[in-house]
């Protein structure tokens, strides 16, 4: 307030406000400077390359650690047979539900949790936000097993395989900057692929894969409890909370518009595709262990595995698939942990970006380091109750899906923040039919996982 | 600061991050949504128990 000379009244000084922009503008700018440049261009493959992201990170990222073993515990017990073109199935179903996540992303500009407290009120956003939390921090427990795992396959002691992998998420935040993440964990989780020459180790029969996919048989054994306990695993380890929370603000935080959506689907499509070979290749190179009657109850972890492997993949096919179990797990503790971040940030109005500096995202940042970190101690306790939480992980995920789900295709539907972008009733049609089978799916899986006393043996 | 500026002017205006922190209006919900809803808060309600239970027997289990 300044005093006016001629009347002695405080007056108000109008200070012009200028729109400054913030780190997280510029840097975005920048990303957003090259795309621009790339679609001036007509250059369609570098286009695709530099908006290419969000879709292949979270499908490979959701191909973890658990997710593998999943996998091989899926080939030890059937061999090449119904799950092939299943697992393709469980991945197109992913597909439908992660496009819906790039259109609200890019219509809205808003993270998912952020979205679901504006629209659905505080009760929905702090359970939503809580419940992924909880659910993340649980299976980033989970993630540190896995690189645990599969380093002590090659007699990495935990103490240094934990600090390693700690390392890795703590230096690609460290960045500040999205795009570097981005590429960071992209480069890493190219490494899921290593299944794929792991399965070549096995001497797959072509004819047989083609079969399976053509016929979605044998079913060894026929149905039965395994059978049904392994088909219900397979769908919880290809769609699962995160994915949701973690695809929309990582569009938001990349930018995307609407010109990119075309990419944002292509990018999720190669991400289900890469995902699903990874997956059957994991349950291809575990053929063996089906084929030489290997009793698959006995082994639970990265190193059971590869080292069950090892007399039939020979040394190198059982080395790339416990490096592949640690690229899961490691992967996934990245975007795990940045999901959590973002839900956290966007439901408490902090700053959500990886483009941020240090201290205006000072809550983000500590939240997705805290959470890696808390993890990796709690894996490296000798005390912590880490069967009791792998086992929880799965319950909660199956269990909390359907929330997730239905919140999905709320919002997909609200036309008032997606105006053309909003589903039209094939999107409707196919991704509410998904999630009405994911979500009994998931919630069966949930219960029988509880009481296992309900499947017929 | 000044090469990048330029740079801003290409993004969509609500892409800024200024202007994506001010909250969407509380959507007007359907009956049918409202519905959808407490359907889903009662399945909530029978979901957190199942969870917490299977933790604690997961942790007899492991003892």
């Amino acid at each position: 307030m300044d005093a006016d000379a001629a009347t002695g009244k405080a007056t108000e000084t109008v200070t012009p406000t200028v729109w400054t922009p913030s780190r997280e503008d510029l840097m975005r700018a920048q990303d957003r400077r090259v795309v621009n440049v790339a679609r001036l261009a007509r250059r369609p493959f570098w286009l695709l390359l530099l908006l290419a992201g969000p879709g292949i990170l979270v499908m490979l990222g959701e191909n973890d650690g658990p997710s593998m073993l999943s996998y091989a515990t899926t080939g030890a017990n059937y061999g090449i047979g119904f799950f092939v073109p299943f697992i393709c199935l469980t991945f197109l179903m992913a597909f439908v539900v992660q496009e819906m996540t790039v259109r609200i992303g890019v219509a809205t500009r808003r993270g998912h949790a952020e979205l679901i407290f504006d629209r659905f009120g505080p009760f929905w956003g702090y359970f939503s936000m809580i419940d992924l939390v909880i659910g993340n921090v649980l299976t980033l427990i989970t993630e540190f097993i896995a690189i645990r795992a599969g380093a002590a396959y090659f007699g990495i002691p935990a103490t240094v395989a934990l600090s390693v992998g700690l390392l890795i998420v703590l230096v690609a935040l460290s960045t500040r900057r999205y795009f570097t993440w981005e590429r960071f964990a992209l480069v890493l989780s190219l490494g899921n692929l290593l299944f794929v020459p792991a399965a070549l180790f096995a001497h797959p029969d072509p004819a047989a894969v083609l079969h399976a996919l053509a016929t979605w048989s044998p079913i060894a054994g026929g149905v039965n409890a395994t059978f049904v306990m392994l088909m219900l695993a397979n769908v919880g380890a290809t769609v699962t909370p995160w994915m949701i929370f973690f695809q929309q603000s990582a569009v938001v935080d990349k930018g995307l518009t609407r010109n990119d959506i075309p990419q944002g689907r292509l990018d999720t499509g190669l991400g289900a595709t890469f995902a699903a070979v990874a997956a059957i290749a994991t349950v291809i190179a575990c053929t063996p262990l089906f084929m030489h009657h290997v009793d698959a109850a006995r082994l639970s972890g990265g190193t059971d595995f590869a080292s069950a492997l090892r007399p039939f993949i020979g040394n190198a096919g059982a080395a790339l698939f416990a490096l592949g179990i640690i690229e899961a797990g490691l992967v996934a503790a990245m975007t795990i942990s940045t999901s959590s971040a973002y839900a956290f940030s966007e439901v408490m109005r902090c700053g959500h970006s990886l483009n941020l500096d240090f201290s205006s995202g000072s809550p983000f940042y500590m939240f997705a380091a805290g959470s890696a970190v808390l993890a990796a101690l709690l894996v490296l306790s000798p005390h912590a109750p880490l069967l009791a939480i792998t086992l929880t992980v799965n319950v909660i995920a199956t269990l909390l899906m359907a929330p997730a789900l239905l919140f999905v295709l709320l919002l997909a539907n609200d036309r008032e923040i997606m105006a053309d972008l909003a589903n039209r009733w094939r999107s409707n049609l196919a991704g509410g039919l998904i999630i009405v089978m994911i979500a009994l799916m998931g919630s069966a899986y949930g219960l029988i996982t509880l009481f296992p006393s309900l499947l017929p043996k | 600061m000044n090469e990048f500026s330029a740079d801003v002017g290409l993004q969509e205006a609500h892409d800024h991050a200024l202007q994506s922190c001010s909250p969407l209006p509380r959507r007007k919900l359907s009956f049918g949504i409202l519905v959808l809803l407490w359907l889903l808060r009662i399945y909530v309600v029978l979901a957190v128990p199942l969870v917490v239970y299977s933790f604690f027997r997961s942790l007899r289990l492991g003892q």
